[in-house]
């Protein structure tokens, strides 16, 4: 086996890891922030995948379509987000969390419903840009030009991120509330405001990475469900709540499933699932979290 | 005074009576033969259809220099759009059959159409031949005896692709192959059937390696670069449907198709020709009536000759289908000696008919004609202005349909439920 199979291989399961990590990230944000386990994150994510369309449809003349499709539809999902914090998630803060999970799952169905009454049963096609539709070659090995996008906005999330909670006086305010809520209030800041804008922001990404999955093969009814369990794994193996564990773990995720497709077709899924209980049993807080949360 | 008007009247109802007698005998005398079209002239469809109805007035053209349907049956067309949805399809064909008067609908383009009217024309009893759409569906289960299917359905065009592999895989002297199949039972079984039938057709060929996504699989990208790098001589897929647009989408973006035949694909000669230029060469398509494959048929070399001269250009898979659909109705009622739709339905049974693309007969459990399937590799050809198929390989009728009992036992379990 050649050297440059092995190379297009590592990219594409780059590609998936950024897939992932767009996902996740937002899931791992505001559980670490908020301690809220959102299961509704992935459906979510479809909303963006589907609002992505109606923006698309809206502007499907233009060549430049699908360039402001994306970022109206991780607009108008993070208005959604805002909604659901505001009339739910705002009350269950206190709670158990089996409540939470109950919450957060029930949103699942109805957004589910919801999608269904709003755009029907019907797969959703967005065509992809012209520029997009042929392979780049990276050192001889082909590489779909989209992906190079999707691995670019990973990246940029990531260091957005990165930058707003590392570099700004919210991200660190964000920060400390995660440590105590009650030091944060006892500042004067209101952690009402704080934990709002955390969970949009969660949401938007969620909104983002699904306007991206758009153009990649179809839009379809149960897209969620078959992400939402690969977001979890990716959360859990880089820990909850941090964000370079989460980045770390997405790209071991893609990687692992790449290279299982390479040598062991049948038990590519198989192994991100080992991986996690490995890890659940061994450092039940993650690669990249801290013991102290748990 | 009272009893004269009332004489009038009487008088007026007689006449009147009288016309309307003679009038309605002196249509009998010619009635034209009212024949439905239901087609989508706009929407997705459209593109094939505007070749099938060139193709059917062409047809009827050619019957009515002679007189129309047995001599003296001129025949009268009625097109009604079908807009690629079957709601509007069932509303075009009660318009054909109610305000029309059509004894016969050809149609539709989709299979949804095709089986959404399939019961609308049973009702009234008219004759439904499909030539564009080709779902299984139509003919297998619901069974409708006014229904003569003249494309080869979806099932026989599937086992066409693994016949047609094998014969090409000897042509080409391919070695090795890769399957892609969604993990669940149907991409199970179909995978398995293929395999084990390549197995038995052409044992020389070896499966490399087997890829599963799982269904839902919204990222094929690491299956793609696995599949490259196996190098194998060609790839058999057996994706479901939203999973397949996700595949082929991201497979084309990564140049997949240009290194790797994967045959299944349909190509047409409408794609053939529109796609003259962007069409890589060396894909192995699969199509439903290519006209070059009998052009040694004189009905098929005449149709072509016609076609050319008429519309100036070359007949795609649905004109040879629709054309053919027309004279299949013409022998059916030249057999019957009548335009009686139940004398030419009992006519149509079983019946052995003359068409472009030769000598067919009808399979008497569900009315499919046994026509053939087309294999081949695209490539350029100095006779045409566009590629066409090379290496064809013709997988006839009656090798690829569903047995009679698999037919059977689909029907009694329809019963049961």
């Amino acid at each position: 086996m050649d050297l440059s199979l092995l190379f297009a291989q590592a990219l594409s399961g780059l590609s998936r890891g950024m897939m992932l990590f767009l996902i996740a990230s937002g899931l791992s944000l505001i559980f670490g922030v908020m301690n809220i386990l959102n299961f509704a994150h992935a459906t979510l994510w479809l909303v963006g995948a589907y609002a992505c369309y109606t923006f698309w449809f809206l502007l499907q003349n233009h060549d430049f379509a699908v360039w402001l499709a994306i970022p109206l539809a991780a607009l108008s999902v993070a208005l959604v987000g805002w909604v659901i914090e505001v009339v739910l998630i705002r009350r269950v803060y206190e709670r158990e969390l089996p409540e939470q999970l109950l919450l957060t799952y029930a949103l699942v169905l109805i957004l589910g419903d919801l999608i269904k009454i709003t755009w029907g049963v019907d797969d959703k096609l967005i065509t992809r840009p012209a520029m997009l539709s042929e392979p780049v070659y990276l050192a001889g090995v082909p590489i779909d030009s989209y992906f190079i996008f999707v691995i670019a906005v990973g990246f940029a999330v990531y260091l957005a991120l990165w930058w707003f909670l590392q570099k700004t006086r919210y991200g660190h305010i964000v920060r400390a509330a995660v440590f105590s809520r009650e030091m944060v209030s006892a500042l004067g800041i209101p952690i009402p405001i704080i934990y709002t804008g955390v969970f949009v922001l969660g949401i938007f990404i969620a909104g983002l990475a699904g306007a991206i999955q758009g153009p990649v093969g179809s839009v379809t009814l149960g897209m969620d469900m078959a992400v939402v369990i690969q977001a979890f794994c990716v959360v859990i193996i880089g820990g909850f709540g941090s964000l370079p564990g989460t980045m770390v773990s997405s790209i071991i995720v893609g990687e692992v499933y790449a290279f299982a497709i390479l040598f062991w077709p049948g038990g590519a899924l198989a192994l991100i699932f080992i991986l996690t209980a490995i890890v659940l049993i061994v450092r039940p807080w993650g690669l990249f979290g801290t013991p102290l949360r748990a | 005074m009272r009893r004269k008007s009332l004489l009038c009247i009487v008088a007026a109802l007689a006449v009147c009576l009288l016309l309307a007698s003679g009038g309605a005998g002196q249509a009998r005398a010619a009635e034209p033969y009212k024949l439905g079209v239901a087609l989508a002239i706009t929407g997705t469809g459209a593109l094939y259809c505007k070749d099938g109805v060139d193709a059917i007035k062409l047809a009827v053209d050619e019957i009515n220099a002679k007189g129309g349907f047995l001599g003296k049956h001129p025949i009268e067309v009625f097109i009604r759009d079908t807009h690629t949805k079957p709601d509007a399809a069932v509303r075009a064909t009660r318009d054909l059959i109610l305000r029309d008067k059509a004894r016969t609908v050809l149609g539709t383009y989709s299979s949804a159409c095709a089986v959404a009217i399939k019961p609308v024309c049973q009702e009234y009893k008219v004759l439904h031949i499909p030539a564009i759409s080709n779902s299984e569906g139509i003919t297998l289960t619901n069974f409708s005896p006014y229904t003569y299917q003249v494309v080869p359905n979806s099932y026989m065009q599937a086992k066409a692709v693994v016949l047609g592999v094998a014969a090409l895989a000897k042509k080409k002297g391919w070695k090795t192959y890769a399957t892609i199949a969604s993990d669940y039972e149907w991409g199970r079984s179909t995978q398995q059937n293929t395999v084990a039938l390549l197995k038995e057709l052409a044992p020389e060929l070896k499966l490399v390696k087997e890829f599963w996504p799982p269904l839902g699989e919204t990222q094929f990208t690491s299956y793609i670069t696995a599949i490259m790098a196996q190098k194998p001589d060609f790839v058999i897929g057996s994706i479901a449907s939203k999973d397949n647009v996700a595949w082929m989408k991201q497979a084309k973006a990564y140049g997949f198709f240009k290194k790797i035949p994967y045959p299944g694909s349909l190509i047409s000669v409408t794609e053939l020709i529109l796609q003259a230029k962007s069409l890589d060469r060396g894909l192995v398509g699969l199509c439903r009536a290519p006209f070059f494959a009998h052009l040694d048929q004189p009905m098929m070399a005449n149709f072509v000759k016609a076609f050319k001269k008429k519309y100036n250009r070359y007949p795609s898979d649905w004109a040879v289908m629709e054309y053919d659909a027309v004279y299949a109705l013409k022998q059916g009622i030249d057999k019957a000696n009548s335009i009686d739709t139940e004398k030419v339905k009992a006519a149509l049974k079983g019946a052995t008919i003359d068409t472009t693309r030769g000598k067919l007969s009808f399979r008497n459990i569900d009315n499919q004609l046994g026509c053939s399937s087309y294999l081949g590799v695209v490539a350029d050809d100095p006779k045409y202005p566009f590629p066409i198929y090379h290496d064809l390989v013709e997988v006839k009728g009656p090798d690829s349909w569903r047995p009679e009992k698999e037919i059977i036992a689909a029907r009694a379990a329809e019963k049961k439920k």
